[in-house]
C-alpha cells in the first residue's frame, strides 16, 4: 500500500496564523489571543519561564511548591478565595511545573474574564505568605511526591534515570524536589523564588476562546500592565558535560515486574534536530505498526509495553525509552532488542512509505491537540516559550515535510550511541537477592 | 483602542443554555441505530460504535471476554492481518480505541475528513469482521495477564479494580473483574461466542460526528453497517441487590508509605430522576477543588494531595465513592475525617450559597467538558440512546439544575450520602494499619497485593 501525504493544510482550517493576535504590555508581558466562539468559555494560560532548572541544591522543588502557594491567598483575594470565587463563577483551574516552566491554567465562562484578570494580577503582584499555610501545603506536596515518585515504580525509576544522566546541569534533580528539601524549604526560599521568576517580563499569557482581542487587551492594561518589570531569573550557567560512556543505575524495589528506561542526551527543543527527533520517535514508538511495538511487544513478546518520550526543554534534554518486560524476561533481552532496532535505523535508511506514515501520525496527533481551546492555548504557549515563536506551530507541516530519510539516519547515529546512553533498571526486590550484579 | 466591555458585575455571571447540535437518527433494517451529528470546526470525523452488553453480557465463566474481544478487534479480520490493519490506520494518522465497560463495548476512531471512506471501512472491518486469530489471542492474553501483575505494583491503578470486585461482589456482573486468574481460563472460542451473541445489528449504535458530508455519510454508513447480521436483541439483566452493612477489604502492600482508601455506598442508576440533584451534591461534597472533602483533607490539614468523591453512572445501581490517600502514619486521622465530613454533610446540610455555587460551577464547566469536540457530542448522543434518554438530557440540563431546591438538595444528600452501608477498600502497609481497620467494620478481609486475582 502506498502511503500518501496527510495535507492537513492547517492554514485553511478553523485555525490560521492570522487568527492569533499578539501584543506586548509595557512591562514586557507578551499576550497571545485567539478568538473562538464555539463554546461560551475561555482558556487563560500563564507561562512563567521558571522551573526546577532555576533552582539550586537545598531548595530543589521550590518552583513546584511555589506553584501550590499561588492558590493560597494574596492581598485582595485571601486564602481559598481564588478557587472559591472561580468555581462560584463556573470556572476551574490547574497548574503545572516542569523543569523549565510554571504554567497556570484557567478555564471559565467568558463572563468571568474580568474576575480572572483581577485575581490573577492580585496573586502575581501581592502574594501572601502565611507560615501556617506553608506548613500545611508542605504536607500536600510531600503527599504528591509519595504518590508520583515513592509509591510509583515508574516515578522512582524516572527520578534515578534523570539523576544519573545529568551530573552537573539542574535537570539532575526532580521537579517535585528531593525529600529533604521538601522538609527544609523556608519562607525566605519562597520569597526569593517569587522575586526571581514572577516578573511580567518573564511571562507569556495565552487566551483562547469566547472573547475578543480588544476585551483582553483592555483588561490586560488595567490589571496586568501596572505590575512593574523586574530582572528576569539569572541565566542557567551550568552546561552538562558530554557523556563519555554508558551509565547504569539499578533500583531495587518491591515489584511484580521489572521496568527499564534508556535515556540519550539530545538537544533542546529550539534546535534544528528537534523535528527530526519527533519523526524518529514516531517511527520507533507510535501506534501498533511502529518498529519497537512490532519487535518487542508483538513478534518477540518480550515486553508488555514500550514507549518513547521527548519532553520540551530549554536546555539540552533527554530522549527516553521506557520498556516494561514480560514476566520472566530478563532485562538484558529487552535492552538487546532495543539496541538492535536502533542499530537497524542507523544502518539502513527508512523507506519512503514508513517515513510518510510517521509524518502523518505526527501531524495528525498535533492536529488533535487543536480541537479544544485548552489544547490550543497550551500548544501556542509551549511553542512560544520552547521554540521561541508561536508561529512555528503554523510551519510545523512544512518543517515535518522537510525531514528526509537521511536526516533520520544522521540523528540516529549522532545521538543514539552507547556512550551517550543511561540505562536505569528497576529490579523486583524479591528477585534481587538471587540476582547477580547487572553487567 | 476602543474599549468594548461587558458591564456585568462578578455576581451575575450569566451562562446561556446549552444545546446538543442538530442530529439525525435512523434505524437500519437490521436494527443498527445510526446517528449523524455534523459539527463544524476542525476537519476531523469521528466514529463511535456501541455494542450493548459489556461486562453484564458476559456469562459467569467468561469474565474478561468483553474487554479481550474489544482489544482483539484490530488484531486480525477476515480480510486483514493485524499488521495490515495497524499499517493502514497509522498511515492515515487515524486513531482507534476499543474497550468494554459495565454495559457496552465501545469503539471510537477518528480520521481526517478526507479519509472518511477509508476510516469508516477500517472501523467497520474491526467491529463486524474481527476473526480473533489464535496466535493473536494467545499473545494478547499473556500480555494482559502480565498487565494485571504490573498494575498491582501501582496502588492508584489497582484501587478501582480491587474496589469494584469487593464492592459489588462475585455474584454481581459489575463485580466480576477480570484478573490473572479469570483471564487464564479464557479461550478463543469464548471471544467468538461473545461476538456472535452480542455484535449484532439489534445491539449496535453507530454515531458519526464532526466534519463530514451528510449526504454521502448516510448511505455509506447504511451500506457498511447494514450488512451486520440482525441477531438477537440483548436483554438487560434484572436489577441486582446493593451491598448492605459495613465491610472492609485490606490489601497488604508492605512497601507502601501511603495508605490509599475508597469508601463506597449505594448510589443510583444513570437514568435516576435524582441524578441532577446528586450531580450538585457530589460537586459540593467531593467533585471539585473547593469541595468539602478536598478542603478539609488537603487545604486545611495537608493530609493528602487530593480527596474526591464520584458516583457510578451505569444502567444498574452503582456506588457513591470517597477516594483519597495519605501517609501511613495519618491513615486513621484521614479516614476518620472523611467519615466526619460525610456525617456533617447529612446532619448539617448545605446552604443556599453553596447550592448556588455548585449550580454555577456545573453550568460553567459543562460546555468544555461535554460539548466542545465532536467526540464529546458523540458520547452524549450514544449514551442517550443506550440508556433510553432523549436530547433533553442536555437541552434541559440547565433548567433541571435551576429547579433543584435547597430542600431537595439536602434530602438527596441524606438519601445517597447517609453512610449507613459502607464498603471500605484500603491498600497499604497492613502491619502498621491492620489494628486500626477493625474500628471501621466488623468484618475485615485481608489480601496480599502480590497474591493472584483481585479477590
Amino acid at each position: 500500500m502506498k502511503t500518501v501525504a496527510l495535507l492537513l493544510a492547517l492554514s485553511s482550517s478553523a485555525f490560521a496564523i492570522d487568527d492569533v493576535k499578539t501584543n506586548t504590555l509595557q512591562n514586557g508581558m507578551k499576550v497571545l489571543v485567539q478568538e473562538d466562539h464555539n463554546i461560551p468559555n475561555v482558556a487563560m494560560y500563564f507561562f512563567y519561564k521558571i522551573g526546577s532548572r532555576n533552582e539550586r541544591p537545598g531548595t530543589t522543588g521550590v518552583s513546584h511548591f511555589f506553584e501550590h502557594m499561588m492558590f493560597n491567598g494574596s492581598k485582595k483575594y485571601g486564602p481559598k478565595k481564588f478557587d472559591n470565587e472561580m468555581e462560584k463563577a463556573g470556572g476551574n483551574n490547574n497548574a503545572y511545573t516542569s523543569r523549565d516552566v510554571t504554567v497556570y491554567t484557567d478555564w471559565f465562562p467568558s463572563a468571568a474574564l474580568e474576575l480572572m484578570f483581577d485575581m490573577e494580577s492580585d496573586r502575581i503582584r501581592d502574594l501572601a505568605f502565611d507560615p501556617k499555610i506553608i506548613e500545611s501545603e508542605r504536607g500536600v506536596v510531600y503527599s504528591e511526591r509519595r504518590t508520583s515518585v515513592d509509591n510509583s515504580n515508574f516515578g522512582t525509576l524516572y527520578e534515578q534515570l534523570g539523576a544519573s544522566a545529568f551530573t552537573a546541569h539542574p535537570y539532575h534533580w526532580p521537579v517535585v524536589g528531593w525529600p529533604s528539601d521538601i522538609e527544609g524549604w523556608t519562607m525566605d526560599d519562597l520569597k526569593a523564588h517569587f522575586k526571581t521568576g514572577y516578573a511580567p517580563n518573564n511571562c507569556v499569557m495565552v487566551i483562547v476562546g469566547d472573547t475578543t482581542e480588544a476585551q483582553v487587551m483592555a483588561l490586560a492594561k488595567k490589571y496586568l500592565e501596572p505590575i512593574p518589570r523586574q530582572d528576569p531569573p539569572p541565566p542557567v550557567r551550568t552546561k552538562e558535560p558530554e557523556q563519555r560512556g554508558e551509565r547504569r543505575v539499578t533500583v531495587r524495589k518491591q515489584a511484580q515486574l521489572p521496568i527499564q528506561m534508556v535515556a540519550y542526551h539530545v538537544p533542546e527543543t529550539k534546535a534544528a534536530d528537534e523535528t527530526v527527533l519527533d519523526v524518529f520517535d514516531a517511527i520507533l514508538t507510535e501506534g501498533q505498526s511502529c518498529r519497537l511495538y512490532k519487535r518487542l511487544v508483538d513478534t518477540d513478546q518480550l515486553a508488555i509495553s514500550v514507549g518513547g518520550s521527548l519532553q520540551p526543554s530549554l536546555d539540552p534534554g533527554l530522549y527516553v525509552f521506557t520498556v516494561q518486560p514480560r514476566t520472566g524476561v530478563e532485562t538484558s533481552k529487552t535492552e538487546a532488542a532495543l539496541f538492535e532496532e536502533i542499530a537497524k535505523i542507523q544502518a539502513t535508511p527508512v523507506s519512503a512509505d514508513e517515513l510518510r506514515k510517521a509524518k502523518n501520525q505526527l501531524l495528525a496527533a498535533n492536529f488533535r491537540q487543536l480541537k479544544t481551546i485548552a489544547g490550543r492555548a497550551n500548544l501556542l504557549g509551549t511553542y512560544e516559550v520552547f521554540k521561541g515563536d508561536y508561529r512555528k506551530l503554523f510551519t510545523l507541516e512544512q518543517d515535518v515535510e522537510a525531514v528526509t530519510a537521511a536526516d533520520i539516519q544522521r540523528v540516529a547515529k549522532k545521538y543514539f550511541t552507547a556512550d551517550n546512553r543511561t540505562i536505569a533498571t528497576l529490579v523486583p526486590a524479591s528477585a534481587a537477592a538471587s540476582m547477580p550484579e547487572v553487567k | 483602542m476602543r474599549i468594548v466591555m461587558t458591564l456585568l458585575s462578578f455576581a451575575s455571571l450569566l451562562v446561556a443554555d446549552v444545546r446538543l447540535p442538530k442530529y439525525t437518527r435512523q434505524q437500519l433494517p437490521n436494527g443498527v441505530v445510526v446517528f449523524l451529528v455534523p459539527v463544524s470546526g476542525v476537519p476531523l470525523v469521528s466514529f463511535r460504535v456501541v455494542v450493548k452488553g459489556g461486562f453484564e453480557g458476559e456469562s459467569e465463566t467468561q469474565t474478561g471476554v468483553a474487554q479481550m474481544a474489544a482489544q482483539l478487534l484490530r488484531r486480525g479480520t477476515t480480510t486483514r492481518t493485524a499488521d495490515q490493519f495497524s499499517n493502514e490506520l497509522d498511515s492515515l494518522g487515524g486513531s482507534f480505541n476499543a474497550t468494554a465497560n459495565e454495559e457496552e463495548t465501545l469503539v471510537t476512531s477518528e480520521f481526517l475528513k478526507k479519509d472518511f471512506n477509508r476510516g469508516l471501512e477500517l472501523t467497520a472491518d474491526a467491529v463486524l469482521h474481527a476473526s480473533f486469530p489464535e496466535t493473536e489471542f494467545q499473545k494478547t492474553l499473556a500480555r494482559t495477564i502480565d498487565g494485571v501483575r504490573s498494575i498491582k505494583d501501582n496502588p492508584q491503578g489497582s484501587m478501582p479494580l480491587y474496589y469494584r470486585a469487593f464492592y459489588y461482589g462475585p455474584k454481581h456482573p459489575y463485580g466480576r473483574v477480570s484478573d490473572d486468574v479469570t483471564l487464564a481460563r479464557l479461550k478463543r472460542t469464548d471471544l467468538a461466542e461473545y461476538q456472535a451473541r452480542l455484535y449484532a445489528g439489534k445491539n449496535m449504535i453507530v454515531v458519526v460526528s464532526g466534519d463530514f458530508d451528510i449526504g454521502v455519510a448516510g448511505p455509506a454508513i447504511a451500506k457498511v453497517f447494514g450488512s451486520a447480521p440482525a441477531g438477537t436483541e440483548y436483554k438487560w439483566l434484572p436489577e441486582q441487590p446493593v451491598p448492605k452493612g459495613r465491610r472492609l477489604l485490606l490489601i497488604d502492600k508492605p512497601d507502601a508509605t501511603q495508605t490509599y482508601f475508597n469508601i463506597g455506598q449505594p448510589g443510583l442508576r444513570r437514568t435516576d430522576p435524582d441524578r441532577t440533584a446528586v450531580l450538585l451534591i457530589n460537586t459540593l461534597f467531593g467533585g471539585r477543588f473547593t469541595s468539602l472533602l478536598n478542603d478539609e483533607l488537603r487545604v486545611n490539614t495537608g493530609l493528602t494531595y487530593g480527596a474526591r468523591s464520584y458516583y457510578d453512572q451505569h444502567r444498574d445501581t452503582g456506588g457513591v465513592v470517597i477516594s483519597t490517600y495519605t501517609r501511613t502514619e495519618t491513615t486513621e486521622k484521614a479516614m476518620d475525617l472523611a467519615l466526619d465530613i460525610l456525617d456533617r454533610l447529612v446532619t448539617k446540610g448545605i446552604t443556599a450559597d453553596q447550592l448556588a455555587s455548585a449550580k454555577a460551577y456545573v453550568k460553567g464547566t459543562y460546555p468544555p467538558q461535554h460539548l466542545e469536540t465532536s467526540d464529546q457530542t458523540a458520547a452524549m448522543v450514544s449514551d442517550i440512546e443506550l440508556f433510553g434518554l432523549n436530547r433533553g438530557e442536555v437541552d434541559d440540563l440547565f433548567s433541571r439544575i435551576d429547579a433543584v431546591t435547597l430542600d431537595q438538595a439536602n434530602a438527596t444528600a441524606r438519601k445517597y450520602f447517609g453512610g449507613k452501608d459502607l464498603t471500605f477498600v484500603v491498600i497499604g502497609n497492613a502491619a502498621k494499619i491492620r489494628d486500626t481497620m477493625k474500628k471501621y467494620a466488623p468484618d475485615v478481609r485481608e489480601l496480599p497485593a502480590k497474591s493472584p486475582g483481585f479477590r
